[in-house]
């Protein structure tokens, strides 16, 4: 390829006096500044895959308001099953309400709870008309704030056992395993 | 614009080899997946702890009720406020009895007061590894746990001792897995 003088320029005798100032560094410190994009990309991956392996597709059992679970350490993963909440005296089956626990505690002895009964009876019920020919797993989970007594957690684990549900499970937080 | 550069050395008059990743589609996919995912996010884990009430099954008239013996059971009564007690029973009859002096090891995580019983879990290993009926990974059966409390005691204590109740552990085959499982099914006494 040859070599060509150059030929004729427009407004060649404009000086650009700030143009020339640039290019041959002659300027201040540029403010246009570059940003290394790898150290970003490498965070940004690592947090996902630290969310990714955290992450739970079946999401989060609700807990009712005012229960306040307690902690446990040689737990088994949750189930698909009905929550029967009990919180002061007051039984809840699903979110909605499923009787109360006060004439228990004032008579200080074990009792069905009629409305609960009833409730997971009708479920039962359900669940065999939803699925026929198929054994009833006959589970409910029972979600009972720390300091509610035994005597109230008997009466609705035996009601929930006389309703159809003798595989009852206690709803924990799960916590580490401490070394023993 | 963000990009990285692939510079393979291209020269000449030739199409330039040098070309740019964009990079601002990629990092906007991360953003968008790390809000996504940090929205979803569940931080506490719930779990469970696993009861029997014990409801007898349907009859089963092909078997001899008569000729099975009965099941060891590990009665733990916590109506004591100094002790727990270890009753190991067969149909009735007492075999042994062993007291473990009750000592909570009581911790306040956030709102939860979590209690726990080690020397109870302890004692209810070794009373299982020397009477336990049910320890072969072949075995389909467990051995049986029943809690005795009184009307007063919190549900917080009651869990305490279920969880030194399941730390006892034994292998269990299920079809071809082999597992760690729990040794005992609880339940509740009545009275």
């Amino acid at each position: 390829m040859t070599i060509h003088t150059p030929g004729r320029r427009l407004m060649h005798d404009i000086p650009l006096k700030f143009v020339t100032k640039h290019v041959v560094g002659g300027g201040g410190r540029s403010v246009n500044a570059g940003l290394s994009l790898t150290s970003m990309i490498d965070f940004l991956v690592v947090t996902v895959v630290f969310l990714l392996m955290t992450f739970s597709a079946s999401g989060e059992t609700p807990v009712s308001k005012g229960v306040n679970l307690p902690k446990a350490e040689n737990t088994l993963d949750m189930i698909d099953a009905p929550i029967v909440a009990v919180s002061g005296s007051q039984v809840m089956v699903d979110g909605a309400p499923g009787g109360n626990t006060r004439a228990i505690e004032d008579a200080k002895r074990m009792q069905r709870i009629d409305d609960l009964f009833n409730i997971l009876k009708s479920k039962r019920e359900l669940w065999k008309t939803t699925h026929p020919g198929k054994d009833f797993p006959a589970v409910v989970v029972l979600q009972v704030d720390q300091d509610v007594t035994a005597i109230v957690v008997k009466s609705v684990f035996q009601t929930a056992a006389f309703a159809g549900y003798p595989n009852v499970s206690f709803m924990v937080n799960s916590i580490p395993k401490a070394q023993h | 614009m963000g990009g990285v550069s692939v510079d393979s050395g291209g020269k000449g008059g030739r199409r330039s080899l040098d070309s740019e990743i964009n990079m601002i589609p990629m990092i906007d996919l991360l953003m968008v997946t790390i809000s996504f995912l940090l929205i979803t996010a569940v931080w506490s884990h719930m779990a469970r702890l696993n009861a029997d009430a014990q409801v007898p099954g349907p009859p089963r008239p092909t078997e001899d009720l008569q000729n099975i013996p009965p099941e060891k059971q590990l009665h733990i009564e916590m109506r004591s406020a100094e002790k727990f007690v270890l009753i190991w029973k067969q149909a009735g009859t007492v075999i042994s009895t062993v007291d473990v002096p009750r000592k909570d090891v009581v911790s306040v995580e956030g709102a939860t007061r979590v209690v726990r019983f080690p020397d109870l879990a302890a004692k209810i290993t070794s009373e299982w590894t020397t009477v336990g009926t049910h320890r072969d990974a072949t075995d389909k059966k467990f051995d049986q746990a029943i809690l005795h409390t009184d009307n007063d005691t919190p549900y917080g204590a009651i869990i305490g001792v279920i969880d030194a109740v399941y730390q006892v552990h034994r292998p269990f085959q299920s079809g071809t897995k082999a597992e760690s499982v729990p040794a005992f099914n609880m339940t509740f006494s009545v009275n």
